[in-house]
């Protein structure tokens, strides 16, 4: 009670900075700790599933036997052998196979392992991919597809976003106008995927036309000159880019539009109308500063989202990205890659809730570190 | 108010056309071949050496829009096939194609008996296994599942393959009996199934046993090209008629592996959409027998291993696999019967040898493998050319590319690395695209003695075939590897081998001959390819790598001994144990690319200096040392271990090595090291990277991010561009049958008139190495088989005589021509319906 009736004086602030320093440094480390046993649970999850709880051992087992066995059967070199011989190679070689993949350890030695490296960023050594430049670590496997993936997730997600975003706020302050129908009309192009767009863009720009290129990173061969190259990169991206772009654009549009009615309908915006201020400051003021946690949380997010890539997108355009890469590593049970992957996301995912905990005090006065949690 | 219906119309047309856009029209139309003589003789003698293009540029493109791109000129071939489902577009882009011999697809059997007594297998009743080789219509499923592009299958060997058309009339005789009959099949089904204790339940109309319904588990792949799953559709609907109760399960092929393959005898499955790979044009099917259905089998799998086959066919199989037989007509008799025995064995039901397409321009001419297309063909990158065109530039779209790194010892096997490298690299031997033979390309001429009573034969004249009784390895002829003193180690006496086969190369092929660095190709090449086939083997080696040991030790199993006979001309003899029929095939010649390494050509220098990095523990040729100690696996196209090598390249020069002193001191002077190193280190300065081979064009550069790569034609080259232009097409006959004019009278001869062609001329009597006739009647059932007369140059005729019509019945029978072709594996069907009356 003394210290409340002398608010203001040097020993309080002292004591109020104190108790805040450290109820942000006790938020924090706990915030830190749950996020990490997240991660933690997270990776073990992954590994689990990635291995079916062990029963992929058996699926890979089986796969080695009929693969090795059709290889030395069918390889033209052994034609002269006689069926003894192919067999004993046979064996040997599907030993040597199962012990490549690590199949002959325990499971649980496997996982503990995985893990581990997983958690330590120790990514390791794929068992069956490799990068595009013929290495087998998955440190290059993941960094080599990652240019590639930012440049078209980032493209296309970065205008969808902000592209939406304007858009929308526009148009929530149109409502029931021309433009407003029409977006809501052609809402319903989104439940296309973009690359059910991309097979159209191919075909007219194209096959039809024969003004933009089919597929690729770049023109075959690639330009020498560097200005060239990065010309014909962006002539390469500009179809995948705009699929995504395009599959995502009115649905998004509208999300944030309905989204900013909400505000615009509020009192406090009314009182503001009434007041005789400009669109341009309800919509800044307003709208967006109110809204601005969730539009924060959604950039983040989108950022987020560039990492995973877009599979099927990727795989039209033959783009060398992310997305492709995670789906063939799934399909060759290339466990330290799709831990690899998985792990990468996961730490940006946390950090980027922490960053956002954070940033939501910055922007938002309503919420406070700690003490009970947020309050309004 | 308007603007909103505009809007909604918007709306409606947006999302009407998307429905739109999922379907596409499907048509059928009958596969096409594109195909000529294989004569290995040049038809002029033009300036231009190497290939006829100037580049061939590399790029990634995408299946679904290969046929669209090459329309558009974006691409000018798609090396890496289409399937079936896309042949009629191709047909409709009035595109060429080569056709590519893919995967064979079976209905395989559970052939066990039940551990549970209460449970019946049917299939494992030999009886009811052969009867469904009626019910199952293969015409039905190339038509409907693979637009009439593969061809259906009854035996295990290749339909339409080399025995294939030795077997003609035998094979024939077969489909024919075992064609789709479905009441035929049925009942037959019935009569076993009676026979087995079932009963049918005249209610439900389903099989039961001990009361219960007789329930098959039915495997069903719906991976891989997706055929398989409407196929299996299919199959249940027929073993459904059939009464059996089917329960249908759809598997990834790692889902159904671990059941199929290890539960037979626990009969958790009774029916798997199997699926075999084919090994491209197949000369010696004789083992597939033994390999697909019998205990004893290389797969060495359950379902193999739990047959209980018909003891002759075991036999049989056993034999055939093993060639114990001393003659052609031994072997062929011993195939007779195992195709029989095979039908009435029927472990798996053979259903379809599946096709895919390789498209490309129509400007473009290129030789393709019968069986392997044009993607890993050597003979294409060889003859491929812009018709009437010296010159240009082609742009070659492939599925990937490297997959995984390029090294010649244990480095990327995929198709498309594979055939990539294919044009970049030489050897002693080309493989025949229409026949699978081999002609003499950097070799001159070949001896192989073998010992009397083997059956070996020949059937080109590059070859010299002769017997002896024994065959002695000389004393110092290299028989084994010491990694530790580096040197071979001798026969010493009283070794004796199978074979013994000579290699002769040209006298001028050290001037001739260089690798794409300019060097001139050397002894010391070969010599290097000899080591490298034993060090990797040897725990005492300093690149010793366990995953060299199983092939090592296959390879030593049979090996007797080398011996470099003449450095000039280089003359190499070879012993060994195993051979194959074709004396053609039989000869080794050790040159330094893939029948020596297995996955590329490559100069000594560039494997001295990997073996350097992999010697320091740095890098690896294989995947499975990579990856056990955790190191890169050693590419010389790119990556990382480029700079590794570069580092080891410049150790080698400073030191000046030469590797395996020993021995390569013998065929190598330091001069030539030192020359070579030089060399090596101003190519990778110009090119980054160490692909070197001797093939007419070179890896001009790689792309490894963007997936492309260039080669350039090579004007080292020696040869004229046009050396296998005789390879242009495949001399497929044409046959024309004319009958007798109306019915033929039962009881009087008749005689049809067989006219065999080539591009409209006749075909030589002496390329031809059967022209056969079966006759069939109103049943379908063969009544008689036998040789077509000669009466003049492509022209041939059958007599029927009186006492075969008189044992036809009043009705049409058909009368079918097989001519089988010297100079093309694939044999020419042609038949004649024809009216026998009172």
């Amino acid at each position: 009670m003394e210290a409340g009736s002398q608010a203001g004086s040097p020993i309080v602030k002292k004591s109020f900075a104190s108790s805040t320093f450290m109820r942000v440094i006790k938020y924090t480390g706990v915030r830190l700790v749950v996020l990490f046993i997240t991660v933690v649970i997270a990776i073990y999850l992954t590994i689990l599933i990635a291995n079916m709880g062990g029963y992929v051992d058996t699926m890979m087992r089986s796969e080695i036997e009929y693969n090795v066995t059709q290889v030395v059967a069918t390889n033209p070199a052994n034609r002269n052998m006689t069926s003894e011989q192919k067999k004993l190679m046979t064996e040997q070689l599907i030993s040597l196979e199962i012990k490549r993949r690590h199949l002959d350890q325990p499971l649980a030695l496997r996982n503990a392992t995985y893990l581990v490296d997983a958690l330590t960023l120790n990514l390791g050594h794929a068992t069956n991919m490799v990068s595009d430049t013929g290495s087998r670590t998955v440190r290059l496997i993941l960094l080599e597809r990652l240019p590639a993936t930012l440049l078209l997730m980032g493209t296309a997600e970065l205008f969808l976003f902000f592209s939406s975003l304007f858009l929308a706020l526009t148009l929530s302050r149109q409502y029931g106008s021309f433009w407003d129908k029409f977006v809501i009309a052609m809402t319903p192009t989104s439940s296309a995927p973009g690359w059910f767009y991309g097979i159209f863009m191919i075909l007219i720009f194209a096959a039809i036309l024969k003004i933009m290129p089919f597929s690729g990173l770049v023109s075959t061969p690639p330009p020498a000159n560097p200005v060239l190259y990065a010309l014909s990169v962006l002539q390469h991206l500009a179809l995948p880019a705009f699929s995504l772009f395009f599959s995502g654009f009115f649905l998004s549009i509208y999300g944030w539009r309905t989204f900013f009615l909400i505000y615009s309908s509020e009192d406090y915006v009314d009182m503001a109308k009434a007041k005789g201020l400009t669109s341009r400051d309800i919509e800044r003021r307003y709208i967006l500063r109110p809204t601005l946690p969730n539009i924060i949380t959604n950039f983040a997010l989108t950022l987020l989202g560039v990492w995973g890539g877009a599979i099927v997108t990727e795989t039209i355009f033959i783009w060398p990205g992310l997305g492709r890469m995670f789906y063939t590593a799934i399909g060759a049970y290339d466990i330290p890659v799709i831990v690899g992957d998985t792990i990468i996301y996961a730490y940006l995912l946390a950090i980027t809730v922490f960053f956002l905990e954070v940033v939501y005090v910055l922007v938002d006065p309503r919420v406070k570190i700690g003490g009970g949690g947020s309050q309004s | 108010m308007s603007r909103n219906r505009i809007t909604l119309v918007v709306g409606l047309m947006v999302a009407f056309s998307m429905m739109l856009a999922s379907c596409s029209p499907a048509t059928t139309t009958p596969p096409a071949i594109a195909t000529i003589p294989p004569t290995a003789v040049p038809t002029a003698a033009p300036a231009r050496h190497g290939g006829f293009l100037d580049q061939i540029v590399f790029s990634v493109v995408s299946s679904d829009s290969a046929v669209t791109q090459i329309q558009a000129g974006a691409i000018d071939t798609f090396a890496y096939a289409l399937s079936s489902a896309q042949l009629a577009a191709i047909q409709a882009s009035g595109l060429k194609y080569a056709s590519v011999l893919g995967t064979y697809y079976t209905i395989m059997y559970n052939g066990s008996t039940c551990t549970d007594p209460n449970t019946f297998n049917p299939f494992s009743d030999r009886k009811i296994r052969e009867a469904t080789n009626m019910l199952y219509d293969r015409n039905y499923i190339n038509q409907e599942i693979y637009a009439g592009g593969g061809l259906p299958k009854f035996f295990a060997i290749q339909t339409n393959g080399i025995d294939y058309a030795d077997l003609a009339d035998v094979a024939r005789g077969l489909e024919a009996k075992y064609a789709f009959n479905e009441a035929q099949a049925i009942a037959d089904i019935a009569t076993a199934m009676t026979a087995d204790g079932a009963t049918m339940d005249a209610a439900s109309g389903k099989w039961q046993f001990k009361g219960k319904p007789v329930s098959i588990i039915f495997l069903i792949r719906r991976d891989g090209d997706g055929t398989r799953l409407p196929m299996g559709h299919y199959v249940t609907a027929q073993l459904e008629k059939a009464g059996f109760t089917v329960d249908a399960q759809e598997k990834k092929s790692s889902e159904a592996g671990p059941i199929w393959q290890r539960t037979s005898v626990e009969c958790q499955w009774n029916v798997y959409t199997a699926g075999w790979i084919n090994s491209g044009l197949s000369r010696d099917d004789k083992g597939q027998f033994q390999q697909m259905y019998l205990p004893d089998s290389i797969q060495g799998i359950q379902p193999f291993l739990s047959n209980n086959p018909d003891p002759v066919y075991q036999q049989v199989g056993d034999d055939l696999a093993n060639s114990k037989f001393t003659t052609l007509q031994a072997r062929h008799d011993l195939m007779v019967q195992a195709l029989t025995l095979s039908m009435q064995d029927s472990l798996q039901v053979m259903i379809i040898d599946t096709r895919s397409f390789a498209p490309y321009q129509t400007t473009v001419q290129i030789s393709a493998n019968l069986a392997g297309g044009i993607e890993t063909a050597p003979i294409a990158f060889y003859t491929a050319r812009f018709v009437g065109q010296e010159g240009g530039t082609l742009k070659w779209g492939e599925s990937d590319l490297f997959s995984e790194p390029w090294n010649p010892i244990a480095g990327s096997n995929w198709a498309w690395d594979q055939g990539a490298q294919a044009a970049i690299t030489g050897a002693a031997f080309m493989a025949d695209p229409y026949t699978g033979l081999q002609w003499p390309l950097r070799a001159e001429k070949a001896e192989l003695t073998v010992q009397t009573g083997l059956p070996i034969f020949k059937s080109l004249d590059w070859i010299t075939l002769t017997t002896a009784d024994s065959i002695p390895v000389p004393a110092d002829a290299w028989v084994d590897w010491n990694a530790t003193t580096q040197t071979f180690v001798a026969a010493g006496d009283g070794i004796t081998a199978k074979t013994k086969s000579v290699v002769y190369y040209p006298a001028d092929m050290f001037d001739t001959v260089t690798w794409h660095d300019g060097n001139k190709i050397s002894v010391a090449d070969f010599v290097m390819g000899m080591i490298m086939a034993f060090d990797r083997a040897k725990p005492e080696s300093a690149i010793y790598d366990e995953q060299a040991v199983p092939y090592f030790e296959s390879f030593m199993s049979s090996f007797k001994g080398v011996k470099i006979v003449s450095t000039s001309p280089l003359v190499i003899e070879t012993y060994s144990d195993n051979y194959l029929p074709d004396a053609e095939l039989d000869v080794t010649s050790w040159w330094p690319g893939n029948v020596t390494y297995g996955y590329g050509e490559s100069p000594w220098q560039v494997i001295a200096v990997a073996n350097l990095a992999e010697a320091a523990g740095e890098t690896a040729y294989s995947a499975d040392k990579s990856t056990a100690k955790t190191i890169e696996q050693t590419s010389f196209v790119g990556g990382p271990t480029l700079a590794i090598l570069a580092k080891y390249l410049d150790q080698a020069i400073a030191a000046n090595t030469i590797p395996y002193a020993p021995t390569m001191g013998t065929y190598l002077t330091a001069a030539e090291a030192t020359a070579r190193y030089a060399s090596l280190k101003t190519w990778y300065a110009d090119r980054g990277h160490f692909v070197i081979g001797t093939g007419p064009y070179f890896l001009y550069k790689a792309f490894l991010t963007e997936k492309s790569l260039i080669l350039q034609n090579y004007t080292g080259y020696p040869d004229p561009a046009d050396r296998w232009s005789n390879f242009a097409e495949p001399h497929i006959a044409v046959v024309d049958i004319t009958g007798p004019a109306g019915a033929v009278k039962i009881g009087d001869p008749a005689t049809f008139d067989v006219a065999v062609t080539f591009n409209g001329q006749p075909y030589a009597s002496t390329d031809l190495k059967m022209v056969k006739y079966i006759l069939y009647d109103a049943t379908g059932a063969v009544v008689k088989s036998d040789v077509a007369t000669l009466v003049s140059e492509g022209n041939y005729q059958v007599v029927l005589p009186g006492d075969v019509t008189a044992a036809l019945a009043a009705g049409s029978n058909k009368l079918e021509v097989a001519v089988v072709s010297n100079l093309v594996a694939v044999p020419t069907f042609q038949s004649v319906q024809f009216v026998t009356a009172p």
